[in-house]
């Protein structure tokens, strides 16, 4: 190589590297002036020396003015207000954020790098703006915050409701609005296979999906078993080959105007061992343009799918439930109905049952055992001036008044103590009139026999007791009337027979005999007569107290001594000592009655035994003392044993006439036991006797009673 | 027997004179006769009889209004009374004796046993 061409070499070699050296200089300064980050370079009063474009921009100055500016000025940073900048650590970048204070006094968060000594004593400060990226950050953060704010609101609506349309309708609504998306919509798969649209919420720009039905082959099965296994779709564009639509697919989507969709599925799982199934899709469309669908949004579909899918297990509880109370509510309208009709035939038959009541002229009622009404027939209210309406549920005493109720109380209390009665009383009508009733009481017993109330009849005695009370005194007057020319008679007859008053043939006797005789039966049938009548309409008022059985048998067989010695008959008495509970003079008339019967039946030389005796204990019975009277006389035939103590009944009624009887001494006899409760019989042997007994209380069995 | 004075109330002439009859010859009694209360309490006052047989059913005054009249004089309170009735049964007779009287005799009677009934009945 020549001298010349190895200088003409290096005069070429160092054109070059200057030449390089050039072009090198001059990209670095169009990289620092047109470099996005601001530049600058500081010295080690931290005054600038240079900086970029980007630099003046932030700073706000233009180049000239910001040189030997300090960046203290600028700059917040703590290494700014140091005064050297000797403490920078050799060779070592600082990192960090700043902020920056423009000459128009804006603040801008920035992100610095301060790099010392790139030339001696001089210093690269990087800067760069972050204020809009933070900005940016905070405003995704702000919908991010808005977005979660929205969320918990569908969710609450969705909780809050248990009308699973409604719920459908809120998230289609709400997820529409929060991801300002063109068309929201349920789509429901029915278990054919077929689906359709059953909640959308749609701008009105597009057509509406609501109702639509689609085909099984819309939704194939293999898709749905897709969706079931939690598969999403976000496709930002339908045309796009990388979404993978079929065309068929995009054919039909496109009918809707449909760009964009972001499908979640609705998946159950029905019970803990079951797979999950799919119920359906929540479907957003985005029809104006293609739509990058974000994180966010897809998670919100799913939170939201997931909240219908518990909404809709609830709503099957629910449906559930209100399959239960619709079944109990037909059982219950049922329950009621036949209870309607129960009340309906009852309501009939009580009407039924006033029908026939009111059309009775007596009192009818029934009483509750608190002796409050509660049934009364019409008859109330002809006679009492009340209706049935205004006694019903009222006490006895209300109704009845003071006076009448005390004579009712003893018999109502029998009546609720389980035993049927029968009274007389009298009442006040409503115009201040008095008439004489029949009552009758009748006890109600329940099925364990407790007494539950008692039905009540009251009829109208009052003509009858007129009638009575006329009979009465027609007996008395004529009883009367009779009577005294009977004595006289009878007396007359007697002083004739003594002779004294001059003889008579005996023709003359024997007609005088027969006067006698007749007088003396006329005298007794006016006595028994009266007597009956005595006894059978209650005028004789028992006097009831303890006796002695022995005195009673005394008493009687010293009264009928006389007839027995005048028939030669023999009277034996065997007294006992027992009290029995009686009206001595009745009994004793009773016993005379019977003895005179047995004397007079019996055959001279006969005897009559007049017994009394404690009668064998007995479970069923109050304990009794029994008298007999035992004749040997011709008998009873069996047929005629209960006959004989009917009025005028007699074995055959030419012995009355023969034996001067009239009739009426049995009756009368039976009359007055039956009155004492006791029990009257005759038993006989033709031929051989007959024994007439009766019973008594004891003393200790009437104080029991 | 003492010779007795008996006094008859009666409206009944029939039993007047049968029981005159009667008492005179069964027992030789005095008796006297009365035909209405009235009569019957003036003859009392006057005759002092030793018992009176007084007849229950009279026409104006009967025979309780004639005792209650008797008793309430004093020359006439002491002489026992005995009721003649027809109303024969227990029941009255006991209504009878709660008055006071003496006794009840029941009709009809015969007039010739009339002594000894009274003399039972007041113990002569």
């Amino acid at each position: 190589m020549s001298k010349n061409s190895s200088k003409q070499l290096k005069q070429s070699g160092a054109k070059k590297i200057k030449h390089q050296r050039r072009i090198h200089k001059r990209l670095i300064k169009t990289l620092f002036q047109n470099a996005h980050d601001a530049i600058a370079l500081i010295d080690d009063r931290l005054c600038f020396v240079d900086m970029n474009t980007a630099a003046c921009d932030l700073l706000g100055l233009p180049r000239k003015q910001l040189k030997g500016q300090a960046i203290s000025t600028f700059i917040t940073a703590e290494f700014a207000r140091q005064p050297k900048s000797g403490n920078f650590p050799p060779a070592q970048s600082l990192m960090g954020e700043l902020l920056v204070s423009s000459s128009a006094q804006i603040q801008k968060e920035v992100e610095y790098t301060l790099t010392p000594n790139v030339f001696p004593h001089c210093h690269l400060l990087q800067l760069r703006d972050i204020s809009q990226r933070r900005e940016s950050m905070q405003a995704e953060l702000r919908q991010q915050k808005q977005r979660v704010e929205l969320f918990s609101e569908v969710t609450l609506k969705i909780r809050q409701s248990l009308q699973l349309k409604e719920i459908l309708h809120t998230t289609v609504t709400e997820v529409q609005r929060i991801l300002k998306a063109d068309r929201v919509l349920i789509y429901h798969v029915l278990p054919d296979g077929t689906g359709k649209t059953i909640s959308e919420a749609v701008l009105p720009d597009y057509p509406a999906l609501m109702d639509l039905e689609f085909p099984q082959e819309v939704f194939p099965q293999e898709y749905q078993q897709l969706y079931a296994q939690g598969r999403v779709r976000a496709i930002a564009n339908v045309h796009d080959p990388a979404a993978g639509l079929a065309d068929c697919l995009v054919e039909f989507v496109d009918q809707f105007q449909i760009k964009a969709k972001l499908i979640v599925p609705i998946v159950q799982n029905l019970n803990a061992n079951s797979q999950n199934q799919l119920w359906g899709l929540l479907i957003a469309h985005q029809c104006d343009s293609v739509r990058h669908w974000v994180d966010f949004e897809l998670e919100l579909m799913q939170q939201l799918a997931d909240q219908i899918s518990i909404a809709l297990s609830q709503a099957q509880l629910l449906e559930r439930l209100e399959d239960v109370v619709a079944a109990r509510t037909a059982e219950l309208q049922e329950e009621i109905n036949v209870r309607k009709q129960a009340e309906a035939a009852l309501r009939e038959s009580e009407e039924q049952l006033r029908l026939i009541t009111n059309a009775l002229p007596v009192l009818i009622a029934y009483v509750d055992d608190r002796q409050q009404y509660r049934f009364n027939n019409q008859a109330y209210q002809d006679w009492l001036g009340q209706s049935p309406q205004e006694i019903y549920g009222c006490h006895l005493h209300q109704v009845w008044g003071e006076d009448c109720y005390q004579r009712m109380q003893v018999h109502v209390k029998t009546a609720l103590s389980g035993q049927a009665v029968n009274y007389e009383n009298d009442i006040v009508l409503k115009d201040g009139s008095w008439r004489s009733v029949d009552v009758t009481y009748i006890p109600h017993l329940d099925d364990e026999k407790m007494v539950k109330g008692f039905f009540a009849l009251s009829s109208d005695i009052s003509d009858r007791k007129a009638i009575e009370r006329m009979k009465d005194e027609f007996i008395s007057i004529v009883s009367h009337e009779l009577r005294t020319p009977l004595t006289s008679l009878h007396s007359a007859l007697k002083i004739l027979a003594t002779g004294r008053l001059g003889s008579l043939s005996s023709e003359g006797q024997q007609m005088l005999g027969i006067a006698d005789d007749s007088t003396e039966r006329l005298v007794r049938l006016v006595n028994n007569v009266l007597d009956l009548q005595r006894i059978e309409f209650g005028k004789a008022i028992l006097e009831c107290q303890a006796c002695s059985a022995a005195n009673l048998t005394i008493q009687a067989a010293e009264a009928m001594q006389a007839m027995a010695q005048q028939q030669e008959v023999t009277l034996v008495k065997q007294p006992q000592d027992i009290s029995v509970w009686a009206d001595a003079d009745y009994i004793l008339q009773a016993l005379t009655n019977l003895l005179s019967n047995a004397i007079k039946f019996s055959s001279p030389g006969g005897t009559v035994w007049l017994t009394v005796e404690q009668a064998p204990a007995s479970t069923n019975l109050p304990p009794e003392v029994v008298f007999r009277v035992r004749d040997e006389g011709p008998g009873i035939p069996a047929d005629q044993l209960e006959r004989i103590f009917e009025r005028f009944q007699q074995v055959d009624s030419s012995d009355s006439r023969k034996k001067g009887g009239t009739g009426l001494g049995l009756t009368i006899c039976r009359k007055i036991i039956e009155q004492h409760n006791g029990r009257i019989w005759a038993e006989s042997t033709p031929g051989c006797g007959s024994t007439f007994s009766f019973t008594l209380p004891t003393l200790d069995s009437a104080n029991i009673s | 027997m003492d010779t007795k004075r008996i006094l008859i109330i009666d409206d009944e002439e029939t039993i007047q004179t049968v029981v005159q009859f009667g008492i005179r010859m069964a027992a030789g009694w005095e008796v006297f006769t009365a035909s209405s209360g009235f009569e019957g309490i003036q003859t009392a006052q006057t005759q002092k009889p030793d018992a009176i047989l007084l007849d229950v059913m009279m026409p104006d005054m009967d025979g309780i209004a004639t005792f209650k009249e008797l008793q309430s004089h004093s020359e006439t309170e002491q002489i026992p009374v005995i009721l003649l009735t027809a109303k024969a049964q227990t029941a009255e007779k006991r209504q009878f004796n709660d008055l006071g009287v003496s006794g009840v005799i029941t009709k009809p009677f015969n007039s010739l046993d009339l002594p000894e009934q009274i003399t039972r009945i007041l113990h002569w």
